[in-house]
């Protein structure tokens, strides 16, 4: 099988050099791996250079960007990344699980409770990456056992639409929300499909309680699905507030040249954390645990921070035109809070919103 | 084997061998048929029947998941949503689709391939993609139409609202009449002018005629297409999730996701979908009283002549309707999504400097699975159409022909998937087919399977109807002659179907290459749909890139279609008549 693989990397690779491209992808990698990192990539590449990852934790663009940067680093090893909200990524996880036919290698929900049920059950590899013990130290540690380790990070503001709404009278506070002035114009997303939602309410239910949202309800919201319809929504121009709105997306959107802006509420932007994890039983474990090494690296924070999230290396700093969740006043749940609170908090959901 | 059948049978002496004779050979062929259906139809079906009536964990008999599926008011007014879904859409469809498919079928109406045309590109729109253009045209607070009005008017708000029940009969109407319009115009089509000539003779007008005499003669394809739209409507699980969520109601579809999130509920979902299997059986035993034992047999090879009607200045009215549905359903909806398709930021409208190739790039190149998703997408629609097409005629053709003890039951296995929501059905078949010993989850092998039980209705309903109007007397000279079964059915009825079938093969394969509903829970990581693509990315704010897609989705659709009517020659769904 081996000599197969290489000969065939080998005849790929120098194609490559003889179209003049593939010079700077092939020497890139090899001086700068560390030994453990080499011995992961021989082995990777023995499993047949691919890797199924399942991801919720950015838009599809910073998925795929994150995917060919791996790629590049490691040749002959292809990235196939899933987008998806982290509800339909669980399920398509639960799914596989109870057919015994494990697709995904390595998931990245924005849920954590998904991870600690997962764990519970028996479902995830346990693999302690060389690089978490170099992330900063809000991110370490969520699993002492070693089963999941956050890999990004972003944070949910209030977003509008500058053509609609002038900067004096944009919301400045998550209250400001409520004010009747705002009816029939503001977009949210939906805890029972986006993990970001979920934990958001679940924030804003710990700070206000629930009476929040059967006000919010009142001022008749736009509800999608993942957080970032509510993008989509500012930017038709249907809504004018995007009341979950999140920072990377909506910033990644502004440059694109849309007219929209952020603000970062008074009262605490929400922060999210979320974590990766390899399944057990998947089909290139090898794999997977080089793509955890490789999610925690400097080089995948540098991408984050490209498109506006957090970084979650002390060496990256944020992008020019984001803020930093160090120099925010933020507000989170805790992981038992959200293990407990988000299936309440979708229920709660139902009830007062309908859908 | 079948080709020289007539051969061996002069060849044959022992007594087994004509002991096989009097079984006649095509009858084992049915055998093997009843097998397959029980595989795709019965087994995934009855598996969900059972899984209705047991605790999740134990297995035991239980009444339970009844009591927890419908003991919400909730779940019952998202049945009752789904109920005014299907019929809004079905009446609405038809208003689309009968008048367009008389006037292109009988009619001089001008401009008569464009039409055909644009009826077929709205085929070709996926819901989810039309329901997109729609809330770009008709949102409350944004929508292009809505803008359009207050700027004539002066009013301080618009008049259309997507976000509503009547937005979303309209949406998912558009994009469904073709059905309507397809099973009405090929059935016209057969029709000869001598019953016309005979009304107006005795005196009747044309809008008498056409009333009286020309629309109930293809009154089974009409209900059929009713019958098929009311069925599409309710299954639809992208369209509702864009326009119904945020219009704050929920239909049945909908609501069955939310019973499989976590924890996974398949149990209470199947007891959920259990009175839409009870509404298929009804319409379709409805279907069986109207038409009753009345004749439709309007073929019978005897000749008989076709003349168009002329309608004279009317016939501008006609084409100015046509034109209308033409817009509802393609021109307004494609505009803004080909300005999304090649914008940098849609938000910003149209303009030179916001044109760009980009999002094409970023499809293509960056995004290292549009490829082979589309490439995907359409092996595995025309796989699925021909293997629909090839078991609903065959069992089209055992009911028809009465060849078997409860045929109908045949019918009713064939036509029960269409309403069993493409989520239900996939869990189904997922519960069946994806753990070991077969293992296919994650395989081709399942999405293939899974869209050919999705689309055999459509499938046998346009055979069903093909065969319905071609009279058994020519098959019958065949087999007097000595022919066998089989020898009838391929040198009589194949040729007399050709049309039909070939437009059969298309109206799987299309509704294929946009079905969402039951592939989002059968794809694999490697095995992506287009539909699947479209619905990831529309959770994403990203329209530039999803409109690309959609773009590039039709347009390839377009060009397969168009490239297999040029094979088949006229013999094709939407063909220029000569």
């Amino acid at each position: 099988m081996f000599p197969i693989r290489r000969r065939s990397f080998i005849i790929g690779s120098s194609a490559c050099l003889v179209l003049g491209s593939g010079s700077k992808v092939l020497a890139q990698p090899a001086p700068s791996m560390r030994p453990h990192e080499k011995e992961l990539y021989e082995a990777a590449r023995k499993e047949g250079g691919e890797l199924t990852w399942y991801t919720a934790q950015s838009d599809d663009i910073t998925a795929q960007a994150l995917g060919r940067s791996f790629e590049s680093i490691y040749p002959g090893i292809k990235v196939n990344a899933l987008r998806t909200t982290a509800q339909v990524a669980y399920q398509r996880i639960t799914q596989e699980i109870k057919a015994s036919a494990i697709q995904c290698d390595l998931l990245s929900t924005t849920d954590i409770g998904h991870s600690v049920a997962l764990k519970a059950n028996g479902a995830l590899e346990k693999y302690v990456p060389d690089n978490a013990s170099k992330v900063l130290d809000v991110y370490k540690n969520y699993d002492p056992d070693g089963h999941y380790f956050v890999t990004s990070a972003g944070m949910i503001g209030i977003g509008y639409n500058t053509a609609k709404v002038k900067e004096a009278d944009a919301p400045k506070n998550w209250a400001d929300l409520l004010d009747p002035k705002w009816n029939n114009n503001i977009a949210l997303g939906h805890p029972g499909f986006s993990g970001y939602v979920g934990t958001w309410a679940l924030t804003l239910r710990n700070q206000y309680g629930w009476e929040f949202f059967e006000k919010l309800a009142k001022n008749n919201p736009r509800v999608g699905r993942s957080i970032n319809d509510t993008v989509t929504m500012l930017n038709a121009g249907e809504s004018a507030i995007a009341g979950s709105g999140p920072v990377g997306t909506l910033l990644e959107s502004v440059q694109k040249g849309n007219p929209l802006a952020m603000v970062y509420p008074t009262d605490g932007t929400v922060l999210i954390i979320a974590p990766s994890s390899i399944m057990k039983g998947c089909k290139h474990p090898n794999t997977a645990r080089l793509f955890m090494e490789f999610l925690l690296s400097e080089g995948a924070s540098k991408i984050w921070v490209d498109h506006f999230n957090e970084t979650i290396r002390p060496e990256v700093s944020a992008s020019k035109g984001a803020k930093s969740a160090k120099d925010l006043k933020i507000i989170r749940p805790t992981v038992e809070q959200i293990t407990k609170g988000i299936p309440e908090v979708i229920k709660q959901w139902r009830e007062t919103f309908g859908v | 084997m079948t080709d020289n059948s007539l051969d061996v049978r002069t060849v044959q002496f022992s007594a087994l061998a004509s002991r096989v004779k009097r079984l006649d050979a095509s009858f084992l062929l049915w055998l093997v048929l009843i097998a397959l259906l029980a595989f795709l139809i019965l087994n995934p079906i009855l598996r969900l029947i059972i899984s209705s009536l047991q605790e999740t964990d134990t297995g035991r008999f239980t009444l339970a998941n009844y009591r927890t599926a419908y003991g919400n008011v909730r779940h019952l007014q998202s049945l009752l949503n789904s109920l005014e879904l299907g019929v809004g859409v079905a009446l609405l469809a038809t208003c689309f689709g009968v008048p367009i498919a008389w006037a292109i079928s009988r009619t001089d109406m001008p401009g008569k391939a464009f039409i055909r045309l644009m009826v077929f590109a709205a085929f070709v729109t996926p819901p989810y993609l039309g329901a997109i253009g729609w809330i770009l045209l008709a949102g409350p607070n944004s929508g292009w139409l809505n803008k359009i009005w207050m700027a004539l008017t002066g009013a301080g708000h618009g008049i259309f609202n997507i976000y509503s029940m009547t937005g979303l009969i309209l949406v998912i109407a558009v994009t469904s009449f073709p059905y309507t319009f397809v099973f009405t115009s090929s059935a016209l089509d057969l029709v000869s002018s001598e019953m016309e000539d005979a009304a107006n003779i005795l005196g009747a007008r044309t809008l008498r005629t056409t009333l009286r005499i020309t629309l109930p003669l293809v009154t089974p394809a009409i209900i059929g297409g009713v019958i098929i739209s009311f069925l599409e409507a309710i299954a639809l699980f992208g369209a509702p999730a864009l326009i119904a969520l945020p219009a704050r109601f929920n239909v049945v579809s909908t609501q069955l996701w939310q019973f499989f999130e976590y924890p996974v509920r398949v149990e209470e979902a199947a007891a959920y979908a259990m009175p839409l299997l009870a509404i298929t059986v009804l319409m379709f035993w409805l279907q069986r009283r109207i038409l009753g034992r009345r004749g439709y047999t309007s073929v019978t090879g005897k000749g008989g002549e076709r003349r168009m009607i002329a309608l004279g200045p009317w016939r501008w009215v006609m084409l100015a309707y046509a034109l209308l549905v033409c817009a509802l359903s393609v021109f307004l909806p494609m505009l803004v999504l080909v300005q999304a398709a090649f914008a940098k930021a849609w938000g910003r409208g149209f303009s030179f400097d916001n044109l760009t190739l980009h999002n094409f790039y970023y499809l293509l190149v960056e995004q290292t699975q549009a490829k082979q998703t589309i490439l995907n997408t359409f092996v595995y629609s025309a796989v699925t159409a021909f293997a629909a097409i090839s078991l609903s005629l065959a069992i089209a053709y055992v009911v028809n022909r009465k060849l078997v003890p409860w045929s109908n039951v045949l019918a009713f296995l064939c036509v029960a998937p269409f309403v069993v929501p493409g989520i239900v059905l996939a869990i189904g078949f997922y519960a069946a087919y994806a753990p070991p010993p077969l293992a296919l989850y994650g395989t081709a092998t399942i999405l293939i399977l899974g869209f050919t039980t999705r689309f055999l209705p459509i499938a046998y309903t346009s055979s069903a109807a093909g065969l319905r109007s071609i009279n058994p007397e020519m098959e019958e000279a065949v087999r007097i002659l000595g022919g066998s079964r089989l020898l009838a059915i391929r040198k009589v009825l194949i040729p007399l179907l050709k049309k039909s079938l070939a437009g059969a093969w298309i109206l799987v394969f299309i509704p294929a290459t946009r079905e969402l509903s039951s592939a989002i829970f059968l794809v694999g990581p490697n095995t992506r749909v287009i539909s699947v693509m479209l619905f990831d990315l529309s959770e994403e704010g990203n329209f530039e890139v999803r409109g690309d897609l959609g773009v590039s989705l039709l347009i390839s659709t377009v060009a397969i279609a168009g490239i297999g009517s040029k094979i088949i020659g006229r013999d094709f769904m939407l063909r220029s008549k000569s």
